[in-house]
């Protein structure tokens, strides 16, 4: 683990230590030194190439493609340094270090190594895999060739370049009859690896999924820029007559892009930018040709009618390039769109934007679906959330959908670390560009995991309340049924028993002292009949079975204070009436209790779907609720059954509480 | 007297058949429902039916169900409605009719107080709860406030449907003295007076129904 960390750190370092090196020999081979370009192409293709392989070899140690860059960039730059090294040491000054013969045949002979890593990249990217397990005998084949074309030329008596004819190799030189055949087989060997890497880019492309097509878009983009870099070369050689800062600009920017592409597209770090790049680059490339050719155009024309090398030429020149800039650049950029794709990157804003506005709280989380409808355009576009718990698909307002949408429709889920999140319902014709899809599902990704939590959030909180007026409600029932026991139950058995005794009494003599023993139990019989009465109006009020208003006349009639009712004879739910009746009891008995009142006014109506009922009292006021504990109770009881509990007591003005209780219906 | 009886409960309805036979009365039926009560009542048209308000099958009111049936079909039929608890509403109602009770269970063991009451009701007179009496009362204090402490009392009993004679033994006042305070109840309420105690304790209880539209 410690050797991974390490060796690419160890890679880089030795590559950077190297390009220095040859640039300190090229300086020291004097007149017999490379031209500057070269050695700024080749240091820049190392560089590039062992940077791009050290972020990889770091971040995606897993996958080879940032070793091989690594390995790339100390082959590249081996020959970077082997080459000035036989210049200073072979031709400038000889014998000054050792080795020269070992440099000269590696700078003459070795040149199918810079070959190998390109080839075993091209092979395997972007996913570091081989495209399928059928190309395993085609990289093999490529690296033998390779390794065999490296041994065969190395050891071949081909003849040196000019400046270094006068050296021989330290190696044995074979006769052409010897190595002829495996030169030509090795050779042939290795270009067909190459035109094999070249084959697997463009099998990947073919049966690549969205993302990875954009992988590959970053290679081919990056790798266009190298043709671009020779026509920019020959135009300048063309010219000027030689290759100067052009051709170095042209060569640095293309050699580093490959590299850098290569990075881009294995870290998938900004990844979707690709199609903007290339609709910028078109766009500019397109747009610098035409000016150049109408500056050229014009300057030549005038200079034909006004004379050679006027500067009224090149002025008017610049000035037509100048007005035609603006104009022609959007006319460009049209026709570009138009002609390439710009659907999902249009799309992709759309998402950005949305989840901008999501940040800063303008947008709520559950428009996901509409946003994505737009941004793919297809109006029909649904997003269901998928609820792992319950294994339910939900709309955006939480209501089950049992059975996804299927007419004209086609299915696809939305994942995110391995984890079903929901399921996108679209037009069956969007299955034709998976890409514009999957890629707006993927930038809209985090939106659709908010929206599916607070989906599932509300979804556990109804749920809740639910269960929570389902308990209150249980409640009452267990209190209508407790009062039925102790009415039907205990109380009749009372009765039952006085009877018998009042039978047994009036057998015996009236004047006797059993007789009036016999009387004193019956009445103690009625005193636990009376009581037992009353513990069961406290548990329900028998009355309220036939409905509130009847019940609270009768809680009205047996309060000491005077009471007014004004109250509806509608019938509502019994848990709303059940909660009523309490919350008028629990008023009550503050009033006489706390309040110190001697008018209470009750009334009940039905108010916009709701049954209300207002107690209001004529007492001292200033009820806090907290002392009030039967009123909390109360309140946790209403808002139970989805209400709303209020008590106004202003000191010295009564107190005026009133419940707001739902209705079903 | 002839009675019938309906109470689903084995042992209170048994005990009220030996209550009604100890006073020499005739238990023509005792039965558990109000279908059957129905039955027993078209059978025998006896002098007063005593019912159960809470019977099978739903335990609600099926009692005050089958009293209005026995009211409509039979008016001849006393009816002498219990109860477990104090319900005015649909009690009072009834009452207003005549020749109906409506009384607490336990009413039964004030044996003397209950046969009477009964007797009252099979004769064509009413017998409503003290308990019942007192909500209608005792939530009306405004409009009672002219009367004395006595003269509520006498009122009460007049609600509970008791003659001039009753209450004068209830509260163990001689006839004369009773009768003053009724008629003085009856001058402060400026209600008609009537020999007939039944028209009078409609009177009353109207009177406190319509002194709060509530009840």
């Amino acid at each position: 683990m410690r050797a991974r960390r390490i060796a690419p750190w160890m890679a880089a370092s030795l590559t950077v230590a190297a390009v220095a090196l040859a640039f300190v020999l090229n300086a020291l081979a004097g007149s017999h030194g490379e031209e500057t370009w070269t050695g700024v192409a080749y240091a820049t293709a190392a560089l590039a190439s062992s940077g791009a392989g050290l972020v990889l070899a770091i971040r995606r140690s897993a996958n080879p493609i940032g070793w091989l860059l690594l390995a790339n960039g100390l082959v590249l730059v081996a020959h970077q340094v082997a080459t000035p090294y036989a210049d200073y040491t072979a031709l400038e000054d000889p014998g000054a270090l050792p080795g020269a013969e070992w440099a000269v045949l590696f700078h003459e002979r070795a040149w199918p190594t810079l070959f190998i890593c390109v080839t075993a990249i091209a092979l395997v990217f972007p996913d570091g895999r081989l495209p399928s397990p059928r190309w395993r005998p085609v990289a093999i084949v490529a690296g033998v060739s390779f390794a065999a074309l490296t041994v065969v030329s190395l050891l071949s008596a081909e003849r040196y370049s000019e400046q270094f004819d006068h050296f021989s190799s330290p190696l044995p030189e074979l006769s052409e009859s010897v190595v002829g055949l495996p030169f030509m087989i090795s050779g042939l060997g290795s270009l067909a690896g190459l035109v094999a890497a070249a084959l697997a880019v463009r099998t990947r492309m073919k049966q690549a999924s969205p993302v990875q097509r954009l992988q590959l878009k970053w290679l081919a983009f990056a790798a266009l820029l190298v043709p671009a870099a020779v026509v920019a070369s020959l135009i300048e050689s063309t010219i000027t007559g030689s290759e100067g800062a052009a051709t170095v600009i042209a060569s640095v920017i293309a050699l580093t892009a490959i590299p850098v592409a290569i990075a881009v597209a294995v870290m998938r770090y900004r990844l979707y930018e690709i199609d903007r790049l290339i609709n910028r680059t078109l766009v500019y490339v397109t747009l610098t040709a035409a000016l150049a050719t109408t500056f050229a155009a014009i300057s030549l024309t005038l200079g034909v009618a006004i004379g050679s090398g006027s500067t009224l030429a090149t002025a008017a020149a610049t000035l037509v390039v100048v007005l035609l800039f603006r104009p022609l650049r959007s006319r460009v950029q049209v026709l570009v769109d138009r002609r390439f794709d710009r659907a999902r990157y249009e799309g992709l804003r759309k998402i950005e934007r949305f989840l901008q506005a999501l940040r800063a709280g303008r947008a709520a989380p559950e428009a996901t679906g509409e946003v994505m409808a737009d941004a793919i355009g297809d109006p029909g576009l649904e997003l269901f959330f998928w609820l792992p718990a319950e294994e339910v698909h939900v709309d955006a307002s939480g209501h089950v959908v049992d059975e996804l949408p299927t007419t004209g429709g086609a299915h696809t889920p939305v994942r995110r670390g391995g984890l079903q999140l929901a399921t996108v319902v679209h037009a069956r014709a969007l299955a034709e560009r998976p890409d514009l899809l999957e890629s707006v599902i993927e930038a809209a990704g985090l939106a659709i995991e908010i929206a599916r939590l607070r989906v599932e959030v509300r979804r556990r909180l109804a749920e809740v309340e639910e269960s929570r007026a389902r308990i209150v409600t249980a409640g009452y029932e267990e209190r209508r049924r407790l009062e039925r026991d102790l009415h039907d139950g205990a109380q009749q058995r009372l009765v039952s028993i006085g009877l018998a005794l009042r039978h047994v009494q009036g057998r015996l003599p009236a004047p006797s002292p059993e007789a009036a023993e016999l009387n004193a139990t019956v009445a103690e019989v009625a005193e636990a009949i009376e009581e037992l009465r009353e513990l069961a109006r406290g548990v329900r009020p028998a009355g309220l079975d036939d409905g509130l208003c009847p019940a609270l006349r009768e809680l009205a009639s047996r309060s000491p204070l005077q009471t007014k009712l004004e109250a509806t004879e509608e019938r509502f739910e019994d848990k709303l009436e059940t909660a009523a009746y309490f919350v008028a009891s629990e008023a009550l008995a503050n009033a006489a209790k706390h309040a110190h009142a001697s008018h209470v006014t009750l009334t009940t109506a039905r108010q916009n779907g709701h049954l209300v009922i207002c107690i209001r009292d004529d007492g001292v006021g200033g009820a806090i609720p907290a002392q009030r504990s039967g009123l909390t109770g109360m309140t946790d009881r209403v808002a139970a059954l989805g209400g709303s509990l209020r008590v106004e007591s202003p000191a010295g003005h009564g107190t005026v509480v009133t419940a707001a209780l739902p209705c079903e219906s | 007297m002839r009675v019938v009886i309906a109470e689903d409960q084995v042992l209170l309805r048994e005990g009220l058949g030996r209550l009604f036979e100890d006073a020499g009365h005739d238990v023509l039926a005792a039965v558990d429902d109000a279908d059957r009560l129905r039955a027993a009542v078209s059978e025998h048209t006896p002098d007063l039916a005593v019912v159960d308000v809470r019977m099978p099958p739903s335990f609600r009111d099926e009692g005050i169900r089958a009293a209005r049936w026995i009211r409509d079909a039979h008016p001849e039929v006393g009816v002498l409605v219990l109860s477990q608890h104090v319900e005015s509403a649909g009690a009072v109602g009834l009452v207003s009719h005549g020749g109906f009770g409506y009384l607490l269970k336990d009413r039964v063991l004030h044996v003397a107080q209950f046969l009477e009451a009964a007797e009252r009701v099979a004769a064509g007179g009413s017998a409503l709860d003290p308990k019942v009496v007192a909500s209608l009362v005792g939530g009306d204090a405004d409009s009672l406030s002219a009367l004395t402490e006595r003269e509520r009392e006498v009122l009460a009993l007049i609600a509970e449907g008791l003659s001039n004679h009753a209450i004068a033994r209830r509260l163990v006042l001689t006839d004369r003295t009773v009768e003053g305070h009724v008629r003085s109840v009856l001058m402060k309420l400026d209600l008609p007076e009537s020999g007939d105690a039944h028209r009078r304790v409609l009177a009353v209880i109207a009177y406190l129904r319509a002194a709060d539209p509530q009840r």
